[in-house]
């Protein structure tokens, strides 16, 4: 069972403000005129504003419509709600995002129960539980593939199932687009070897689309998935941990710009540092305001990176070495080579450098994110602030 | 009119035995008692390690964004979202 809450975080502003309700809202990353659409409201999608569009495209469709910035702690509460909702249900409940979660029920023990009700009760229980607002779309299918599939079919709202029965029927009211996974590339190579319709894509044969399409396994895995058996139930691991931010004011101040990838370091380290983990590599990007940009990552053999200002040192040596004053628009800083905390390796690092880690970390998590900070960071509030990424739920605390 | 501040207030709220709820009651703001009508969303936050309730409320006409800090069971006014001003 794929469960997909519906314009989830314009939903929870409606919810928490009545006054919006039944009104054209959008969460955008800020409420600048550039800044970028990340929810419209169910309201606001009907004049057809949708994920990206700039909020200046977003008021001159609908001029009354209201712009928020994100409450992202917000967001995290109703997700675990959500969550926990949905775990009264089965024990094997996977987050895929923020808004998004499968529900699986291939235990043999849960096989008498009938998901048409479940969904209907999850649906009624969302909006009891949390809100009246808070609306959601429910896919059932054999696979992971086709339940997401069923709960794209009739949105806002809607419960859909997929089986054997009306399979090839929803093929045939889909594009190749529509398809979950198939984006213009996808749909190019298999225009190019004669596949123009899901059914099409449905009717070809392994060798066609192992040998000829995809020119791998992952043609194998089409022809599976279009027929509902599971391809989709694997878990991967954590491989890095990154922040990504679109400057709010954009600058080619080398200074003011060191101050933000600090602080942007500061948040990659706090994460790695909570999950207990050590990197041996890092990963820098930045973006400029002419459509160019530099990225490089570097891994080390010898060293570990721990502490923030190990990450902010070889971030801000890769973005000194390419600098040459042009206006940046964007940075991306991230670590990767990620392995278990072990006091050993921690053994490289400088001792009295990691008690003075571990004390300020200790003085963060009791009084709150940067009340002890690098100088460097100061007067850097509106910087860099907490996002939720996109189909990123894994470092989320469900206890 | 949309504002947002850190204001402390002065609030009356209500503890529900049947419903396990506390709801805030009443507010007074800016020499002005509000009623409340609605709890859109109650949700808690940390900050540090300290629990905050933050409670989304209207009388109907006005919004308000309140916390309460369980360390000193302080009420804050963090927002205000007042339509009527606007008329």
């Amino acid at each position: 069972m794929h469960v997909d809450l519906n314009s989830c975080f314009a939903s929870i502003e409606q919810q928490a403000n009545p006054l919006f309700r039944g009104r054209p809202i959008a969460i955008a990353a800020y409420t600048t005129p550039n800044a970028c659409v990340l929810a419209p409201s169910i309201e606001a999608k009907r004049f057809g504003i949708k994920v990206g569009f700039s909020v200046r495209e977003a008021q001159q469709v609908c001029p009354n419509i209201i712009i928020l910035a994100p409450d992202t702690e917000k967001y995290r509460v109703i997700h675990k709600q959500f969550i926990k909702i949905l775990m009264d249900y089965s024990s094997a409940v996977t987050p895929k995002s923020i808004d998004e979660a499968i529900v699986d029920f291939s235990d043999p023990a849960l096989h008498t129960l009938d998901l048409e009700l479940i969904g209907k009760e999850i649906k009624h229980r969302l909006k009891t539980e949390i809100g009246q607002s808070i609306l959601c779309n429910v896919g059932i299918a054999t696979n992971r593939f086709l339940a997401k599939t069923a709960a794209g079919l009739h949105k806002p709202d809607g419960l859909d199932i997929i089986t054997h029965k009306n399979l090839l029927d929803t093929y045939q009211n889909m594009t190749l687009l529509d398809i979950c996974g198939i984006n213009l590339r996808y749909e190019r190579r298999l225009n190019i070897n004669g596949i123009y319709t899901p059914l099409q894509f449905f009717n070809s044969s392994i060798p066609k689309l192992q040998k000829q399409v995809f020119k791998s396994i992952v043609g194998y895995h089409w022809y599976a998935r279009l027929r509902g058996w599971e391809t989709d139930n694997i878990d991967f691991s954590q491989k890095s941990i990154s922040h990504e931010y679109s400057l709010h004011k954009k600058s080619h101040d080398f200074y003011e710009l060191s101050k933000i990838l600090m602080k942007m370091c500061e948040r990659v380290g706090r994460r790695l540092r909570s999950s207990n983990q050590i990197a041996k590599g890092i990963y820098f990007r930045c973006a400029y305001t002419d459509n160019n940009e530099f990225h490089q990552s570097k891994t080390f053999a010898n060293s570990i990176i721990y502490a923030s200002d190990d990450l902010y040192k070889h971030a801000e040596k890769l973005f000194k070495d390419q600098f040459t004053g042009k206006t940046v628009r964007l940075f991306a800083v991230g670590c990767f080579n990620l392995s278990p905390e072990d006091p050993e390796q921690l053994e490289l690092f400088n001792p009295k450098k990691q008690q003075l880690v571990k004390a300020m970390d200790k003085i963060n998590d009791r009084y709150g994110e940067f009340i002890v900070s690098t100088a460097r960071m100061l007067d850097t509030n509106s910087e860099a602030l907490d996002r939720i990424a996109f189909g990123k739920v894994k470092e989320m605390d469900y206890n | 009119m949309h504002l947002k501040l850190q204001e402390k207030v002065s609030v009356v709220s209500i503890f529900n035995h049947k419903s396990n709820k506390v709801t805030p009651y009443q507010i007074k703001w800016q020499n002005r008692n509000y009623t409340t009508k609605e709890v859109g969303l109650h949700h808690t936050i940390h900050i540090g390690k300290v629990l905050h309730h933050i409670y989304s409320i209207s009388d109907g006409n006005t919004f308000f964004r309140l916390n309460l800090n369980t360390e000193n069971l302080h009420w804050t006014l963090e927002e205000v979202w007042d339509e009527s001003s606007d008329q």
